[in-house]
């Protein structure tokens, strides 16, 4: 799969990376360290152990790493349920599938890349 | 790592984000890595100036982006260190803050590689460039202090000189006065007085006993006790001071004149309206001649009466040497020992540079625009006090500096000895050679030389050609150094001198 291809099925903004990025060398160096970020496993785990604070991060920092990436769909995803957190509330748990499958679209799209 | 490159500290708590920025910043910075607030300082506190900008995220475990700012303020550290905020956070309420705590600019996510390096490049020049123009202005007002000085050691001369006194009293009482006001203004906010119009009071204050050429100079100087009579024509040396100031055509205009002539007027009043010429009493003295008052008691009594420090201090408390306001009083008490050090070390160069970075802060924070005009002004009053100094006196006045050898002499004087204005290697200049002939110039110089920090006057007398007569002269020399606080070396800096024609026979 190309990156172009990748962009498209995970509904990310391919055109908005490589303006950004402006080469595509850079872009798929980036896009291949995602799944060693560590920010949506914390979420999983700061959420399991009632830990708002650290759940907001988590959160937060996904939310800007998927921006910076231009994987817009995850991105999405993750400022809405970044948003809840901020408040304070926790209750974010119907979000979450969501969310883990937008993510999980982009995990297994990346090991599919050429 | 490269010494050459600029460092930039990087501060975000995803590795993803600091490593994008590292590779969008590219090979000619050296990147610095913080992953919270924490290590964000400690790196901040390790490098230092050294740290060419801050990339700052807001929301990170430990300490936020916006604590790490809110700590560079208190340390003053933000003064010398650009900071960009980075942050999806749109809530205007976070750029605000970041705004109020001086970061330098803002850059969104998602990062754009031309927008991050755009940004970074502009705020580090930006920086760069406030940090010259703030050179730029501590250097100008350095030089107009340093003018303003030899302006006044010369007046001291003509002033002192004639009084039989030491040279040193009247930048005693201006430093005295600084002193004084800087530390006044601590102790309460009486007085609303801004740097500069400390800069001019204390300035002014060198001018307090103009009114003395006035008085007859068998009076002044006459040994022993004067009569009632004699007393009375001393003390109208405060009002001729006033009337000779406020007849230079600018004195309307000029600050420094006016407030000269304030000084000159009332430095002898009195708190409790005992003093002259007109018994003014408490605040309706001017602060700057109650200071410059209370400045010249002191170095009157330790410098021209040689009483120790202490007892002086404890004289002037107890109301032995005039009444002074009980503010005043307060702050001598309190600023005594720093009095001491800074008039009997004499580090008035010391001074002079403190006062100029005061001045060029507040220069800077008034914005560029007024500098150049502030610049001016300063320039302007600086050639009215030259003018009106030289004026005051028919005789030649010079400046010498060394590496290359150069001496300047007053336009007047260059006329009367038929030398330019400006001669380098003096000893070989065949105009100088003619006026003061070679054997005088060279002996000059070498006695110039001979100059030291202990010992800076040097006083020759001899021949030269004024007007193309031939007349016997004493040429009197002062020679500066520069000195560094708690340094022992002692830098040759400038020469000022005079050469006054002597009207009598030459003494044997």
């Amino acid at each position: 799969m190309n990156t172009e291809t990748f962009y498209n099925m995970i509904g990310g903004d391919y055109n908005g990376i490589m303006g950004r990025f402006v080469t595509e060398e850079r872009v798929l160096r980036f896009v291949r360290k995602f799944p060693a970020d560590g920010s949506f496993a914390a979420l999983k785990a700061a959420l399991d152990a009632g830990a708002t604070e650290e759940a907001f991060r988590a959160a937060h920092t996904l939310k800007g790493v998927a921006q910076n990436l231009g994987f817009d769909a995850l991105y999405e995803k993750a400022a809405e349920i970044t948003d809840i957190l901020r408040g304070g509330n926790l209750d974010v748990a119907a979000l979450m599938p969501g969310l883990e499958k937008s993510y999980e679209l982009v995990v297994d799209g990346i090991s599919a890349l050429d | 790592m490269d010494e050459t490159k600029q460092k930039i500290l990087i501060v975000d708590d995803s590795e993803m984000n600091r490593s994008l920025l590292a590779d969008m910043l590219g090979d000619e910075f050296e990147i610095i890595e913080a992953c919270d607030g924490i290590e964000a300082v400690s790196n901040i506190r390790r490098y230092g100036v050294d740290l060419s900008l801050v990339l700052l995220d807001i929301v990170m475990p430990r300490m936020d982006g916006l604590e790490v700012l809110a700590m560079m303020n208190s340390y003053k550290w933000i003064e010398n260190i650009p900071v960009i905020m980075i942050s999806s956070e749109r809530a205007s309420a976070y750029i605000a803050r970041a705004y109020e705590l001086q970061a330098t600019d803002y850059i969104q996510r998602p990062f754009d590689a031309t927008v991050v390096r755009r940004r970074v490049m502009n705020a580090i020049m930006l920086y760069n460039r406030q940090k010259k123009l703030a050179g730029l202005v501590e250097e100008q007002i350095f030089k107009k202090k340093k003018e303003q000085s030899l302006m006044f050691n010369i007046l001291s001369y003509v002033i002192e000189y004639r009084n039989g006194e030491s040279n040193t009293h009247l930048m005693h009482v201006s430093t005295i006065t600084d002193i004084l006001l800087q530390n006044l203004l601590k102790l309460t906010d009486k007085y609303k007085l801004s740097q500069q119009e400390i800069a001019l009071i204390s300035g002014a204050a060198a001018l307090h006993d103009i009114g003395k050429i006035a008085i007859d100079e068998k009076i002044l100087n006459k040994p022993g006790k004067l009569t009632p009579e004699e007393f009375e024509i001393i003390k109208t040396h405060s009002a001729y001071g006033a009337e000779i100031l406020s007849s230079i055509p600018s004195y309307d205009k000029e600050p420094l004149i006016r407030m000269a002539g304030d000084i000159c007027r009332w430095h002898h009043e009195r708190y409790d309206g005992g003093g002259y010429p007109d018994g003014l009493k408490g605040d309706d003295i001017p602060i700057g001649a109650q200071v410059a008052g209370l400045a010249d008691v002191y170095d009157t009594l330790t410098n021209k009466k040689s009483i120790p420090h202490d007892k002086a201090i404890d004289m002037i408390v107890k109301g032995e040497s005039g009444v002074f306001n009980p503010l005043l009083i307060k702050t001598l008490k309190w600023v005594a020992n720093k009095i001491q050090i800074d008039v009997h070390v004499n580090a008035s160069i010391g001074n002079t540079r403190k006062e100029v970075a005061r001045m060029a802060r507040n220069e800077i924070s008034h914005g560029e625009l007024t500098v150049s005009k502030r610049t001016m002004e300063l320039l302007d009053r600086e050639r009215e006090r030259y003018r009106f100094v030289v004026s005051m006196s028919n005789d030649i006045f010079f400046e010498l500096y060394r590496d290359p050898t150069i001496i300047t002499f007053s336009e007047e004087g260059a006329k009367k000895l038929g030398v330019e204005l400006s001669v380098k290697d003096p000893a070989n200049d065949i105009k100088i050679i003619s006026s003061f002939g070679k054997n005088n110039i060279v002996m000059l110089l070498e006695l110039i030389e001979s100059a030291t920090h202990e010992n800076p006057l040097v006083s020759y007398e001899c021949e030269i050609k004024i007007g193309g007569v031939l007349r016997r002269c004493r040429i009197t020399v002062m020679t500066q150094y520069l000195h560094e606080e708690g340094s022992d070396e002692y830098e040759y800096y400038s020469t000022v001198g005079r050469i006054e024609e002597l009207k009598e026979e030459p003494q044997i």
